[in-house]
């Protein structure tokens, strides 16, 4: 290529970019007049120092996120949304556990998305005790279920722990569930159990509980059904409770230490691996979505009950608050969460997307149960974590 | 071809700066998830293990699909597990066939920034036809059902003779005990040092005929002894399916998959450089792309993570029983414990001959030094991970034959056993603290290396040629042990025998020096060519010391005693 060309191009390039950045201008200016009432933020003054200088208004932020929600932000469709509401955003993945140790006064980053609320709680807290403020919404959530397979759940039934609803959901029983495993019951001591007749024990697979926010919700519903089928509310009761699920987490093994870790095994190895994972609806959503399906055999068993996890964005900047809320509440934007398999406060839209991939879900789950407080679960994962530790 | 393309490229990316450049102030749509890359070309070093060797052409896939250009360097599992786990490493990345153990310990968590899976291939053992024919197991619902208990019996009473990569050095080796553990205690799940059932894993390890550690030097020598012998192999369904499809077996192997005791493979690719996330992302979402995962399944029969592909690939690979994977023990006391044990107590003891150059060069450029350290070394108490393969084990027998003009008369050492263990299970203490009476002895062999002199000519061929015929010697009066010879030269031989002359007289020693293994060390002005030949027509293999320090190479020859 010559001289000539490279002039041209760049001259191109520009002239493209001019463009990109008018428009930018001119759906900023839209957006400010939509929200004119509020006096939050630095982005009007923002734009209105880009407009006299020049320069783009563009709201940049920069934030930390989860894995769960890097793939999101990747896609180039919000990426396109954003820029169009006037958001450039500075992302970095890390994880949700890391994230309360990044709030520190004047140094935090703007926004921290993390993958549930037990880590979003942590940042509050320690937001709390830095001084700094923080705002917390949750944009999306999914719920907790087991990722199995059609003759486990077969098995499960015919042993009075699962049942398949005439809508085709399976539900499987917590306590009973738990029972069986606190009970040591391997597979091939099940009733039935010719097509899976192992000496594995009946465990559901989590990630590793001292990472992961996925297996932390495996141990709140765990200790609800040791406790009663209630909530712990006192320490006494949380330290019982996380004894006496210790082995479930520690008779798995090695586990995964990453988010997708488990729920990889599951989906590449298969039955003989992973009988049941736990894991977060979105992920067996989307991977029906990318597959256009699922695999043979590959079902989802609703736990009953079950908990819901809230996707969480804890804001410590006026305009990383204003960033949440249009999260929350742009119609595209939370469409395009559906499209990585996350719910969505409207719920006929996400039920549609699923059915469109051949998935058959829960649209209204309605036994769930709240996690216990912060300071509970934090005893409760310090008791598992010493316990595997030994 | 490929300095234009290239060169090509880099001035597409200068392009692509100056707009860049230009633009400084356009509104990006994208957000940025990384820092940006430092040089024109991104690059992504990767300290693979030694049996990804065959997904080499990778580096030049990657680079054309992703303009990242990516360099294998390859090591043994151990040694690479232990240089990701204390740091050593400069790799951005690392690839092993398996991660468990390096993540069970929180340091080597902590390196250990992304990971993803990029392919499978179980652990199945395969048994020539005919002999898996004369165990039943070639009918499909009796091999359904041999699992790894029934395969420590057939290997306890003389049925199966394998070929297996060392238990201490590879993950092939340490999840075939870890099977056998398993499955003997009837338990699937979290095993201790208490499970260990040690009488089952010394049955296992009567049938353990060809030790090495590498899979293709094992394929080599499995080629030759197949069926005189060993007549299985324990490795990966890759490396078994491609060794079927070579042709080069006197007759095929059955596969058998472990029932409930399946150790996957799942070659995670593991990100150190936190630096190079970019180039990792770019990289792993190549490789698990279709066109890799498509390639990877036919050319080196792994299967597939992608789900698509590897339903559109399973033609490959067998489709039998269902395969329950065998979970992984985080229980580092267990795993190190079995290590150690393997080595000092489980293990066919070692019985070699070292056949040391002591001619006048020795003493130029330090070589003298180095030998005497590298002695020092196996005596010593290098309890690193590599280390500890590298010690003289419990029962070890070794001779020391130096050699210069003439053969000198070999001094004798023996290892003291651990103190006896008195229980059936668990793994006490084996070997993992040394008796007095092995502190003694190493102390001896210790002494011996620094009284060590050097003059004179180089009689090799002489000195292997009395090595060998004294250690069928003792193979006749004992043979309990693994027997082998290591020689280290520095020169020419050019006393004594020539190498012609110690072919015929090779050739006139009695057939059974065959199972005995020469190893040889090279360093200085050692002549490489003849020693190949040596070591081609006595078994065994070529080691270069020019390079790499002579104690790194005893750690591998080691692996293969």
């Amino acid at each position: 290529m010559n001289k000539a060309v490279k002039t041209l191009i760049t001259v191109a390039l520009l002239l493209a970019f001019a463009g990109a950045a008018y428009f930018s201008i001119f759906k900023t200016a839209r957006l400010e007049n939509a929200n004119s009432t509020s006096l939050s933020g630095t982005g009007p003054l923002a734009g209105l120092a880009g407009r006299l200088t020049g320069t783009v208004p563009v709201e940049e932020l920069s934030g930390v996120i989860a894995l769960d929600v890097e793939p999101y932000f990747q896609d180039a469709r919000v990426q396109k949304r954003l820029a169009d509401l006037g958001y450039r955003l500075k992302t970095t993945r890390i994880g949700s556990r890391d994230m309360a140790a990044r709030v520190v006064k004047d140094q935090t980053p703007e926004f921290l998305y993390a993958s549930g609320v037990v880590a979003g709680n942590q940042i509050v807290d320690a937001a709390k005790k830095a001084g700094v403020p923080a705002t917390m919404v949750s944009p999306i959530y999914t719920p907790m279920m087991i990722a199995s397979w059609t003759p486990i759940a077969k098995i499960l039934a015919a042993n009075g722990m699962a049942a398949q609803r005439t809508d085709g959901i399976w539900t499987v029983d917590m306590a009973k569930l738990t029972q069986a495993m606190l009970d040591k019951k391997r597979w091939k001591d099940l009733q039935g159990a010719q097509a899976y007749n192992v000496n594995k024990s009946v465990l559901v697979s989590t990630t590793d509980v001292r990472k992961s926010n996925s297996a932390a919700l495996f141990l709140a519903l765990t200790a609800y059904a040791v406790n009663g089928n209630e909530m712990v509310t006192d320490r006494d009761a949380a330290q019982k409770a996380a004894g006496a699920v210790l082995g479930l987490f520690k008779r798995q093994g090695y586990q995964e230490n990453y988010v997708n870790g488990n729920f990889d095994d599951y989906a590449s190895i298969g039955i003989g691996k992973t009988p049941m994972a736990f894991i977060y609806e979105n992920q067996m959503v989307n991977y029906a979505l990318i597959k256009r399906g699922l695999g043979d055999s590959m079902v989802l068993l609703v736990p009953q009950p079950t908990l819901v996890n809230k996707v969480v964005f804890v804001a410590t900047t006026d305009r990383a608050k204003k960033l949440g809320e249009l999260l929350s509440t742009d119609v595209e934007l939370q469409h395009l969460a559906v499209a990585f398999g996350f719910r969505i406060a409207e719920a006929a839209y996400f039920a549609q997307t699923a059915k469109s991939a051949g998935l058959t879900i829960d649209e209204q789950i309605t036994q769930v149960i709240d996690p216990p407080s912060f300071e509970l679960m934090t005893q409760m994962i310090d008791t598992i974590s010493q316990g595997m530790a030994q | 071809m490929r300095y234009p393309l290239r060169s090509l490229r880099a001035f597409t990316l200068a392009l692509v700066w100056v707009g860049l450049a230009a633009c400084k102030d356009r509104p990006v749509e994208e957000t940025t998830t990384t820092a940006p890359e430092k040089s024109p070309v991104p690059t992504l070093s990767v300290l693979a293990t030694s049996d990804l060797k065959d997904a080499q052409p990778l580096e030049q896939m990657v680079e054309q699909a992703t303009g990242v250009r990516l360099k294998f360097t390859f090591g043994g599992t151990m040694e690479s597990t232990e240089a990701v786990q204390n740091g050593s490493t400069k790799a951005d990345a690392a690839w092993f066939a398996n991660a468990k153990y390096l993540l069970s310990d929180p340091q080597g968590q902590s390196r250990v920034k992304l990971q993803e899976k990029i392919m499978l291939s179980p652990i199945v053992v395969g048994v020539s036809e005919s002999q898996a024919k004369v165990l039943g197991w070639d009918r499909p619902e009796v091999a359904a059902t041999v699992t790894w208990s029934v395969i420590a019996k057939a290997a306890q009473n003389g049925q199966l003779k394998y070929a297996l990569s060392n238990p201490a050095t590879s993950n092939q080796g340490f999840m075939a005990l870890m099977g056998v553990v398993a499955s003997v205690a009837q338990k699937s799940e979290a095993l201790t040092a208490d499970d260990v059932d040690r009488k089952a894993i010394a049955g296992f390890i009567k049938g353990y005929k060809l030790v090495g550690d590498n899979s293709t030097y094992l394929t080599e020598k499995f080629i030759e002894q197949q069926n005189t012998r060993v007549n299985a192999f324990i490795n990966y369904e890759s490396w078994l399916l491609s060794l079927n499809q070579s042709g080069k077996l006197k007759e095929k192997l059955t596969l058998v998959y472990p029932h409930e005791g399946v150790a996957t493979a799942d070659y995670p690719l593991l990100l150190l450089n936190d630096a190079k996330r970019a180039e990792y992302l770019k990289v792993v979402e190549y490789l698990k792309g279709d066109a890799a995962q498509t390639w990877l399944a036919r050319t080196t029969l792994r299967r597939p993570v992608n789900s698509q592909v590897a339903a559109a690939q399973s033609a490959l690979f067998p489709s039998g029983s269902m395969m329950v994977e065998l979970p992984f023990s985080t229980d580092r006391v267990l795993a190190d414990g079995m290590i150690n044990a393997y080595l000092n107590e489980f293990r066919t003891p070692i019985a070699s001959t070292f056949v040391l150059d002591v001619s006048g060069s020795m003493n130029q450029n330090g070589r003298r030094q180095q030998l005497v350290e590298a002695l020092q070394y196996i005596a010593g108490d290098d309890a690193s991970l590599t280390g500890r393969i590298a010690r003289l084990t419990s029962r070890e027998k070794v001779w020391m034959l130096p050699f210069s003009e003439q053969v000198q008369s070999p001094t004798f050492f023996q290892v003291p056993q651990s103190a006896a263990l008195t229980v059936a299970k668990g793994m006490g203490n084996t070997g993992q603290t040394d008796t007095a009476a092995k502190q003694r002895v190493l102390g001896q062999v210790r002494d011996y290396a620094e009284a060590l002199r050097m003059s004179g000519g180089t009689a090799l061929y002489d000195a292997v040629l009395v090595a060998l015929t004294s250690m069928n010697a003792e193979r006749q009066r004992d043979p309990g042990y693994q027997y082998s010879v290591v020689a280290f030269t520095d020169g020419e031989a050019n006393k004594g025998r020539t190498l012609a002359e110690f072919k015929t007289a090779y050739a006139q020693l009695p057939e059974d020096v065959k199972a005995i293994p020469v190893f040889m060390v090279l360093f200085g002005e050692a002549n490489e060519q003849a020693l190949k030949e040596l070591v081609t027509i006595t078994g065994g293999r070529l080691f270069d010391a020019r390079k790499s320090s002579l104690y790194s190479v005893f750690k591998d020859i080691r692996a293969y005693q």
